[in-house]
């Protein structure tokens, strides 16, 4: 297991134990997830690597409250996990942000109806504006922009509400590659200096590699964890050193296996 | 060029119709000449009592079927509105009533009108309750459909941001139905207006209906031309009314054609 230099004394922030989930789906039951067991301490940065249809879009959703489980228990912050809120926030992996409001308004939702003046929902939506370099484009809609900036924006309305956990699910897959790696330069630049624990899934190796303290390899259905790979606490991280190829290779060994 | 295009087809079927007039190939008594029909306009607009049976009356009259349109539509866009986005979300909401719903609509509304007038007598209420009716379809089958296709994603997106109930329907439910629901209540205003006519015509005395039903017995065949003109010039300015308020209220409504 990897140092970072956000780890608290505290317990677990996110404790996964024996969770299992199971679909119906045309009258029979498929197992997506048996008996997960893991956790994700505070300021750490975990990534959920798996093929697709492992199930790891499904751990995220169960870890995010929109589900429930068949079994088992996922506690957050020494609480069980009882439905969505802000304090475990969600960056989708398509556009989910709401295409009648601006860039500047789709940020500043979530404050609304929270006990905040205008004056400090104002500031804080700026901060974030310019923490994620959009504040030119404040006053566009979301089929104006770009898919890196739309990403942007979905980062940026959850960041406003300094949420303990980000959840992640493959939110840079649709991107080019060029954005894609400014967008992992961002994500890890926010997270140094804010320190949330973060729960990333993809499917990318290369990513998980880049960004994770720790990566999580899902089998396939039903989806179990086959490895738990710690990767190096040296950051920045180069993409031609020894380690990094080193790990990128054991892990696409795990998961081809 | 684009602000005269919608008017080139009135322009040419007034062009055709005073020509037609002018050359004798349309007798008077089945379609009188244009300024004839223009002045009966005159006087029936800004007339004075005791220039002719129908001086002056405009005003009231439209006012008359302004209210009962009016009425009849807000009691369907209610009820329609309220329905439909409930049933259009909770599927046992929509098997419950879809099928009564759906074997209603099939009654043309023409069909009620005997059964209305011994309800509620001839005039304001039996015109309330066919506009009500008829309205009501097309803005319950079309706010249904919105809230059914909205993107589950934008209600996750705000059920993890904290949004309540409350807030998660008008501000983000409906105004991501709302494409839907302009095209329901559209069509269900077009609709209270043909039912408007239809009601008036069972005998109420004052009312655009009314007038061109008397006219008719009358022998006013330009008083009959005068009165259709006038309710599709009402029925384009509620409708364009509409869209505003819709626009204003939701911003949603804004990104419409």
């Amino acid at each position: 297991m990897s140092q970072t230099p956000h780890k608290s004394d505290a317990g677990p922030m996110l404790d996964i134990s024996n969770l299992s989930k199971d679909f119906t789906v045309n009258g029979s039951r498929i197992r997506v997830l048996e008996h997960l067991n893991f956790q994700a301490m505070a300021g750490e940065f975990l990534c959920i690597l798996g093929q697709s249809g492992c199930g790891k879009s499904t751990l995220l959703k169960l870890l995010a409250g929109f589900v429930s489980p068949s079994s088992g228990y996922i506690h957050f912050n020494g609480l069980p996990v009882t439905g969505p809120g802000p304090d475990r926030c969600v960056v989708f992996q398509e556009d989910a942000l709401f295409p009648w409001l601006t860039v500047e308004e789709n940020i500043g939702f979530g404050l609304k109806g929270k006990k905040l003046t205008t004056g400090e929902v104002e500031n804080r939506v700026d901060h974030f504006l310019d923490l994620t370099d959009l504040t030119r484009f404040r006053d566009y809609l979301p089929r104006d922009i770009s898919g890196g900036m739309k990403q942007r924006v979905a980062l940026a309305r959850v960041l406003v509400l300094s949420p303990r956990v980000l959840l992640m699910d493959e939110p840079f897959a649709a991107l080019d590659a060029q954005t894609r790696e400014r967008m992992q330069d961002l994500l890890l630049s926010i997270w140094q200096s804010l320190g949330q624990t973060i729960v990333f899934v993809t499917h990318d190796v290369t990513e998980a590699v880049i960004l994770s303290d720790r990566t999580l390899v899902m089998d396939r259905v039903p989806g179990d964890f086959t490895d738990i790979v710690g990767i190096s606490p040296e950051r920045p991280r180069v993409h031609d050193s020894k380690q990094f190829m080193a790990l990128t290779r054991q892990l696409k060994t795990i998961i081809s296996a | 060029m684009n602000r005269t295009l919608p008017w080139i087809l009135p322009g040419g079927v007034l062009a055709a119709w005073f020509l037609a007039s002018g050359l004798g190939w349309i007798p008077s008594y089945l379609l009188p000449p244009p300024s004839e029909v223009a002045d009966t306009a005159r006087v029936y607009i800004f007339g004075t009592a005791g220039e002719g049976p129908y001086a002056g009356r405009f005003a009231g009259d439209a006012l008359a079927s302004l209210g009962r349109v009016g009425l009849g539509f807000f009691l369907a866009a209610g009820l329609g509105l309220s329905l439909g986005v409930w049933s259009g979300r909770v599927s046992v909401v929509g098997r419950l009533v879809n099928t009564s719903i759906n074997g209603l609509r099939a009654v043309p509304g023409i069909t009620w009108l005997p059964l209305a007038m011994v309800w509620f007598g001839i005039g304001l209420k039996t015109t309330v309750f066919l506009v009500a009716l008829a309205a009501f379809f097309p803005i319950y089958l079309n706010s249904a459909a919105g809230a059914a296709q909205v993107n589950p994603l934008l209600l996750q997106a705000g059920a993890m941001m904290g949004v309540d109930r409350i807030r998660g329907t008008f501000a983000i439910l409906l105004p991501a139905a709302m494409p839907s629901i302009v095209t329901g209540l559209r069509l269900g205003l077009g609709i209270s207006w043909a039912y408007l006519v239809l009601g008036e015509l069972s005998g109420v005395p004052d009312g655009l209906g009314a007038v061109i039903m008397d006219a008719r017995m009358l022998g006013r065949i330009d008083m009959i031309v005068v009165g259709i003109i006038l309710i599709a010039v009402m029925g384009q300015l509620s409708d364009l009314l509409l869209k505003k308020v819709l626009k204003f209220c939701f911003k949603s409504a804004a990104h419409q054609p």
